[in-house]
């Protein structure tokens, strides 16, 4: 037979790291090239708008600035959350059902893709998207958050100096105006708006391995977010509810739906942040464990499904 | 000397399809066995729903077997690693619209676990030969139907695989790349591939096919070699270049003098449309 160096490297059919890289670079740049990024731009307008938000003033002109700083954060975190658990969620569940529809996913598993590589590829592929979004972003509100601290503390000095402030109080205020500014707490809490998306990211996945729609995995999935801010009010309610109170039924009940849900409560640490907390790199472990748990739970649950469907 | 391993080996397939109208499940494979050696061409024909993409589906181990097995060079069909031997093109596929030709080639390959200048040189290798370089960095977005085929037929091609499944490769397209694909699959015989196609067009599954089966309502109800099949075993055939009327006359009165022979038919052999409309648009004599 007459077959070209091609051939050749057929004993190196490839390792699945390598192959789950490729898919997940080919999604990544199928999705940059539908030009999700174009929503950079409005991220931008509301992170240097936040600058112009007239908030009411219930103390003195000295916590202005610490106002300004809490609006400018409050509003680009929202925004990164928004945008964040959107594409997560809508670019996933965009992803396979095109390759079904058009094909191209015969052709894909034709070659010695094993079917967990795609998904894995997949997905990978769309944290790729949010890990870039995100970092972009992060680097405009902390741009924003330095330019805006630095005209802050030399207004703090003027009042100080206008107003004879002891030396004392100036640290105390320059400290307060500090913990609202860029820090590695709100890096810690964008990393947790990361995590909180790609629990998303894997949850559409999951529910378009059996989903027949684009919109019903949308829907599905923004359901199951919503929910995910009740799951810990609701797991209370079941153990303190009925005559047996803590009984075993309820408890196992209260585990499953905490295995398949998450509780998104864990997330409210980043209005902490928000409020100028610091956040413990504890509580950003834990955060990170609960995120990979709930990626790996869903990427297997969903190749479950995905190694038995036909096409 | 012992039997080569078949290509593609199916034996007993049976495939049920879940009908949510029906309560019996719809059976769109019923025990088909097929072998197909290395190096042959092979060609699937049947009617529109007879179970001929999904006798390739299963085959590829895109649907599980209701029961029976395939296996490709040996290797089960289900197995992931069955498909390192094996090239691929769906019917009317549409591939990744924001990549290039080359781009496209390139994912495939990455797949298969080529990488580095092999791949480099695979790419361009291929594009020559489905003679698309002059498309190679444009998006497939804007590929006409014979140039998505074509570079289909690429991809499939990328790991150099010792057996290609196509089906219905020239489906929508016009004549010209129905014929480039055609002479693609002569020259993938001249090298040894094997090629397992279903088509709808008798005529190029007549040209290229060295074996046929014909499915109808999922079963296989005849298979064997084209010449074998087609051929009118109590009829012989003579065709005369630059024969005058009365060698013509001649050999009718000689036919007729002969007992139990008769002359069927006589008069000028015909093209086909095809030739005459590649004749006309690009003067092509083959």
């Amino acid at each position: 037979m007459n077959h070209s160096p091609a051939n050749a490297e057929r004993s190196h059919p490839g390792s699945h790291g390598g192959r789950i890289l490729v898919i997940a670079l080919h999604a990544f740049t199928q999705l940059v090239r539908m030009r999700v990024f174009y929503f950079l731009a409005v991220f931008a307008v509301i992170a240097i708008g936040s600058n112009f938000f007239d908030l009411p003033q219930h103390a003195g002109p000295e916590t202005a600035g610490v106002n300004v700083l809490h609006a400018i954060k409050s509003w680009s975190l929202g925004t990164m959350t928004l945008f964040s658990v959107v594409l997560a969620i809508v670019a996933t569940a965009l992803l396979l059902p095109k390759d079904v529809e058009d094909r191209t996913l015969y052709t894909i598993l034709a070659k010695p893709v094993p079917r967990l590589d795609y998904l894995a590829g997949k997905l990978l592929g769309v944290l790729l998207l949010l890990v870039v979004s995100l970092a972009l972003m992060d680097l405009l509100l902390a741009a924003v958050l330095q330019i805006r601290t630095s005209i802050l503390l030399g207004q703090l000095m003027d009042i100080a100096n206008a107003r004879g402030w002891a030396l004392d109080e100036v640290a105390s205020q320059r400290a307060e105006l500090l913990t609202h500014g860029p820090n590695w707490s709100l890096q810690g809490a964008v990393v947790a708006v990361f995590l909180r998306a790609a629990i998303m990211a894997a949850l559409a996945l999951l529910i378009s391995t059996f989903s027949s729609s684009t919109l019903f995995t949308s829907i599905t999935s923004f359901l199951v977010y919503f929910a995910g801010h009740f799951q810990a009010d609701a797991r209370g309610v079941l153990l303190d509810s009925g005559a047996g109170g803590h009984g075993p039924v309820a408890r196992v009940t209260g585990m499953l739906v905490a295995l398949v849900l998450p509780d998104f409560q864990l997330f409210n640490v980043i209005d902490a942040v928000i409020e100028g907390q610091a956040m413990p790199l504890i509580l950003l472990g834990q955060l990170a464990a609960a995120g990979l748990f709930y990626v790996v739970f869903y990427t297997l649950a969903s190749w479950y499904i995905f190694a038995e469907k036909e096409f | 000397m012992a039997e080569a391993t078949p290509a593609v080996e199916i034996c007993n397939l049976v495939k049920d399809f879940k009908t949510s109208f029906r309560r019996q499940p719809l059976r769109a494979v019923d025990d088909v066995s097929l072998r197909i050696l290395p190096g042959e061409v092979y060609g699937l024909i049947g009617p529109n729903g007879s179970g001929k993409s999904t006798t390739m589906k299963a085959l590829l181990g895109l649907v599980a077997p209701t029961s029976g097995r395939c296996a490709i060079f040996g290797k089960d069909s289900l197995r992931v690693d069955s498909r390192h031997e094996v090239g691929f093109l769906p019917e009317n596929p549409y591939f990744y619209k924001h990549l290039s030709g080359a781009e496209t080639l390139r994912f495939y390959g990455k797949l298969c676990g080529m990488r580095g200048r092999v791949l480099a040189e695979r790419v361009s290798e291929l594009l020559a030969l489905v003679d698309l370089e002059g498309a190679r960095d444009r998006r497939l977005g804007g590929y006409s139907k014979g140039m998505l085929q074509r570079i289909g037929l690429a991809q499939a091609m990328v790991q150099d695989p010792r057996l290609l499944i196509l089906d219905e490769p020239t489906a929508g397209v016009d004549p010209l790349g129905s014929r480039q694909i055609r002479d693609l699959i002569f020259k993938l015989r001249e090298r040894g591939i094997t090629v397992f196609l279903c088509s709808h067009l008798l005529e190029q599954v007549q040209e290229v096919c060295d074996r046929v089966g014909i499915i109808f309502q999922g079963k296989l109800v005849k298979e064997g070699r084209l010449e074998d099949l087609i051929a009118i075993e109590d009829q012989t055939e003579i065709i005369l270049r630059d024969a005058s009327p009365q060698l013509v006359d001649q050999i009718t009165a000689l036919v007729a003098s002969s007992p139990g022979a008769a002359l069927v038919r006589t008069g000028k052999p015909r093209t086909t449309l095809e030739r005459l409309f590649l004749r006309a648009t690009h003067g092509d004599e083959s």
